[in-house]
C-alpha cells in the first residue's frame, strides 16, 4: 500500500515537472514569436478589458477585506503590548511588498487563468486551434501572445490598485476600531514606505502574470479528452499557476532582499 | 483529372502509445481527382488528412506535396503548404468569436495585401456562391449544422487552394445540405481542384469521387474507381462499400 502510495506519488511529481518543461517550451516559443508581426493590437486591447478591466471587483474584495482583516490581527494582537501605533508601519509594507501581489495574483490565477484555459480548452476541442494553424497562421500569436500580453499589463496595475485598497481597508478599521487617528495612519505610511517597496511588489507580479497566463495557455492547448478535459485543464491551470506564485513568491523575494538589500 | 500527381502518401507509418494505426499508408493523389478515402472508425483516415497539412507528423514515412516531402518542415515552413492544401473541418470548426464574415476574412487578411474594400467583395461573393448571402453578421452559434459546414467550406478555400481535404463534410446532414455540399464539392472538381474526401457516406462518395481507396488494418487494402467496384462484386472494397465483412 505504501509503495502504491510512493508509485503514485512519484507519478504526479514527474507529470507536474513535465508539465513546467512544457510550460518553459510553450514560454521560448512566445519569446520567439512577440517581435513577429501582425501584433494583434485589437485582440490584446480586448483580452485587457477581459482580465483587467472584469477583474476589477474580485481585486477590490480581495485587497479591501485583506486590509481590514490584517489591522484588525495585528491592532488586536499589538494592543496587548502596547505596540497599537506600529499597525500602519506593519501592515502598509506587508500589503505592499507581500500580501497584495500573492494574494491578488491568487485570485487572478483562479479568475483570469481558469477563464483562459477553459476557453482555449473549449477551442482545442472543437478544431478551433487546429484550423487556425490549417488556414496558415499561428495559434500563439494569434490566442497566446495576446493573453499574455494582457496579463503583463493588466496584472501589476490590478495590484497596484490592490495595494492602495488595501491600505485603504487597513485605515478604515484602524480609525474605527482601533480608534487611530486618520491623519496620524497617513502620515506613519508616507515615512514608512519607499517607492522600492512599491516597485518590488509589483515586479513580483509581473512575473506572476507570466506563471498565471502561460500556465494557462499550455493547459488550455493541451487540453485531451473533450468536455472533461477542459475540466482536467482548468483545474491544472489554477493548481499550477497557484504553485508557481507560492514557491515563486519565496525565489523573488530573496532575489529582491541580495538586489535592494532591504 | 490528369496523371499529374500532387500528393503522395510513402510508407506512412503512426502509432498512439502502444497502438499502432497506421504500418505503411501508400496511395498518390492526381491533379483534379478526388480521391475517396473509406474505412471504419478508428482507421486512422483523419490522421491521414491532418498529416497532409503537418497537423500531425508520422513516425516514418513521406508525406509529398508536389513532389516535397513537408514531414520534416518546421511551423513556418508549412504556412506555404498551408495556403495551397485546404483542410474542411468535420465540424466546420468555425472561430465562435467571429461573425460568419470574420471567420471568412481571417485568412484573406492574414496571407494577402488586400484592401478592406476588396476582402468585402470576395467575401460577400464566396456566401453568395455558398447560398449564404445575408448571414455575414451571424455569429456561428447562430447557423445550423449545415450552414456551419458550408460557412467551413467557403472560409477554407477562399484562398482558392490546390488540393481541398474533406474530413466528413456531409456526416449528420439532411438530404438537402448533402446534396448543396456535394455540388460545391463537384463545382470545385470541375476547377481543376484535387480533393481527399473522408466520409462513410456511401451516396456522396459515389456522387463526387473519381476513385475510392479503402483503408483497413493500416495499410490502403484496395483503389478503385466506380466501375472497378461494379465489376469484382467480391473485392474487400466492394464488400466494405456493401457493408459486408471484409
Amino acid at each position: 500500500m505504501i509503495a502504491d502510495f510512493a508509485i503514485t506519488l512519484g507519478e504526479r511529481i514527474l507529470i507536474f515537472l513535465r508539465s513546467l518543461g512544457e510550460i518553459g517550451l510553450l514560454f521560448r516559443k512566445v519569446i520567439k514569436e512577440i517581435p513577429d508581426r501582425p501584433l494583434h493590437l485589437r485582440l490584446t486591447v480586448e483580452q485587457i478589458y477581459h482580465i483587467g478591466i472584469k477583474s476589477l471587483g474580485i481585486v477590490f474584495v480581495t485587497a479591501f477585506s485583506t486590509g481590514m482583516v490584517m489591522a484588525l490581527q495585528f491592532g488586536l494582537g499589538l494592543e496587548k503590548f502596547g505596540g497599537k501605533l506600529y499597525v500602519p508601519k506593519i501592515v502598509s509594507l506587508s500589503i505592499v511588498r507581500e500580501i497584495a501581489p500573492v494574494f491578488c495574483s491568487l485570485m487572478l490565477a483562479a479568475r483570469v487563468g481558469a477563464g483562459i484555459a477553459s476557453e482555449l480548452g473549449s477551442m482545442t476541442v472543437t478544431q478551433q486551434i487546429d484550423a487556425i494553424r490549417a488556414l496558415g497562421t499561428s495559434p500563439i500569436k494569434r490566442v497566446v501572445i495576446p493573453r499574455i500580453l494582457a496579463s503583463i499589463i493588466s496584472v501589476p496595475l490590478l495590484v497596484a490598485l490592490g495595494n492602495l485598497l488595501g491600505i485603504l481597508g487597513a485605515m478604515v478599521v484602524s480609525v474605527s476600531e482601533l480608534g487611530l487617528d486618520p491623519m496620524f495612519f497617513y502620515q506613519k505610511i508616507l515615512t514608512t514606505l519607499v517607492v522600492t517597496d512599491f516597485l518590488a511588489g509589483l515586479f513580483k507580479c509581473f512575473v506572476f502574470s507570466f506563471f498565471i497566463s502561460v500556465t494557462a495557455c499550455y493547459f488550455g492547448l493541451n487540453v485531451k479528452g473533450g468536455t472533461q478535459g477542459v475540466g482536467s485543464a482548468t483545474r491544472g491551470s489554477v493548481v499550477t499557476s497557484s504553485i508557481l506564485i507560492l514557491v515563486g513568491d519565496f525565489f523573488l523575494t530573496k532575489l529582491i532582499f541580495i538586489v535592494v538589500g532591504t | 483529372m490528369t496523371n499529374e500527381v500532387v500528393a503522395e502518401f510513402r510508407e506512412f507509418k503512426k502509432s498512439f502509445g502502444t497502438k499502432v494505426v497506421h504500418k505503411g499508408v501508400s496511395f498518390a493523389l492526381h491533379k483534379g481527382e478526388c480521391l475517396g478515402l473509406l474505412g471504419g472508425s478508428g482507421q486512422g483516415k483523419s490522421v491521414i488528412l491532418r498529416s497532409l497539412i503537418g497537423l500531425e507528423k508520422p513516425d516514418s514515412g513521406q508525406v509529398l506535396i508536389d513532389g516535397e516531402d513537408i514531414v520534416p518542415m518546421t511551423e513556418d515552413q508549412l504556412i506555404s503548404i498551408r495556403k495551397k492544401v485546404a483542410y474542411v473541418f468535420q465540424n466546420g470548426a468555425l472561430f465562435d468569436s467571429m461573425s460568419v464574415y470574420e471567420n471568412l476574412a481571417y485568412p484573406l487578411r492574414a496571407h494577402t495585401r488586400m484592401g478592406e474594400d476588396e476582402i468585402r467583395e470576395r467575401v460577400i461573393s464566396q456566401l453568395a456562391e455558398f447560398g449564404l448571402q445575408g448571414n455575414e453578421l451571424l455569429s456561428p452559434a447562430d447557423l445550423s449544422g449545415g450552414m456551419q459546414k458550408r460557412v467551413g467550406l467557403a472560409r477554407s478555400i477562399i484562398m482558392q487552394p490546390k488540393i481541398v481535404l474533406y474530413d466528413e463534410p456531409t456526416a449528420g446532414l439532411d438530404p438537402y445540405n448533402t446534396i448543396r455540399i456535394q455540388e460545391m464539392i463537384l463545382g470545385l472538381k470541375e476547377r481543376g481542384v484535387s480533393a481527399i474526401f473522408v466520409t462513410h457516406d456511401m451516396p456522396s462518395a459515389f456522387a463526387v469521387c473519381d476513385r475510392i481507396a479503402l483503408l483497413l488494418e493500416g495499410r490502403i487494402q484496395a483503389v478503385g474507381t466506380r466501375e472497378q467496384l461494379e465489376s469484382q462484386p467480391n473485392s474487400k472494397l466492394t464488400r466494405f462499400v456493401k457493408g459486408l465483412e471484409v
